[in-house]
């Protein structure tokens, strides 16, 4: 019973330092708070806003027509090697799907890695 | 949903001006307390808007927009950090909090010794200390937007406030002589 008691006094001691750290924690980023943080005006808000969707709108139309530009070239090689080389066409067929595997797997493990 | 966010969806451009004004204050301030580093701080906020405005169709307005601000500006610093360190290029811990103890000094104000034991954390205990104890998200919250479970991110607190603790070196005397008790014994 008595050993218990002691147990619970430790933990309310415990809790009273952990309060404490954070009590201490909230003050100091209490004060960054009180920084002055310049904010530029409106205009400067807008034409970012307008830089930025053109940046975006510019960035899509480029990787849409990268996109294309690939996919067509991937698409007439295996039409062309369907027709003239039979073997190479089965061999792609095999070999993308083992290749896509093994990437997934790699990317995936290496994420759990940086997770862990 | 506030007008000014449905008017930013239908790509108005003031009205993600007014938006992105009236909360830069908040953003960069937030930015501030988890990098400790004005300017990077600043860099970071012109990041989220710029993610921000890019992802703008995605925001449902569950919560609110500063908290939506909050979850894209966690991320982008996560995101850099990670960078920096694949690049070799991670400064030493010690050197994040200079730049903020700079300041303090700068405009006369006495620098807070928990914030340097803040600054001494790993960046992924040092943002959801500070996302729970100052901003007062829940552990799910944060467990979302650091893509970790919320267990996870309460034994990071838990583990970051035990480091603070020691390196403030509260509760060390009450420890000390329950060692010294259990010695005797």
């Amino acid at each position: 019973m008595k050993k218990q008691k002691v147990v619970i006094l430790d933990n309310a001691q415990q809790n009273k330092h952990d309060l404490d750290a954070i009590h201490k924690i909230q003050e100091g980023l209490s004060k960054v708070d009180q920084f002055p943080v310049y904010t530029p005006d409106l205009q400067w808000f807008e034409s970012m806003v307008r830089t930025e969707k053109e940046n975006s709108r510019k960035k899509l139309r480029k990787e849409l027509s990268l996109f294309l530009i690939i996919a067509l070239f991937i698409l007439s090689g295996i039409i062309v090697s369907f027709y003239q080389m039979p073997g190479v066409f089965i061999f792609i067929q095999i070999i993308t799907p083992v290749f896509i595997a093994y990437y997934t797997i790699s990317r995936i493990s290496k994420k759990v890695k940086i997770n862990e | 949903m506030d007008p000014l966010i449905k008017s930013a969806k239908e790509g108005d451009h003031l009205a993600f001006a007014i938006l992105f004004k009236e909360n830069y204050p908040f953003l960069v301030k937030y930015l501030m307390k988890i990098t400790m580093n004005p300017d990077m701080a600043e860099e970071l906020a012109q990041e989220t808007m710029a993610k921000c405005i890019q992802k703008i169709n995605l925001y449902n307005g569950q919560s609110k927009f500063s908290t939506w601000l909050i979850s894209i500006a966690t991320n982008a610093y996560i995101d850099q950090c990670r960078k920096q360190k694949r690049e070799n290029n991670w400064r030493g811990q010690e050197e994040v909090y200079r730049k903020l103890k700079w300041h303090f000094e700068s405009r006369n104000e006495e620098w807070n010794d928990a914030l340097e034991a803040l600054g001494k954390l790993p960046v992924d205990v040092r943002v959801p200390i500070v996302l729970k104890h100052y901003y007062g998200y829940s552990y799910d919250e944060i467990g979302a937007w650091m893509k970790i479970s919320s267990g996870t991110v309460k034994s990071r607190v838990h583990n970051g406030i035990l480091a603070v603790r020691r390196e403030l070196k509260l509760g060390e005397e009450t420890e000390g002589r329950h060692t010294r008790q259990r010695t005797t014994k």
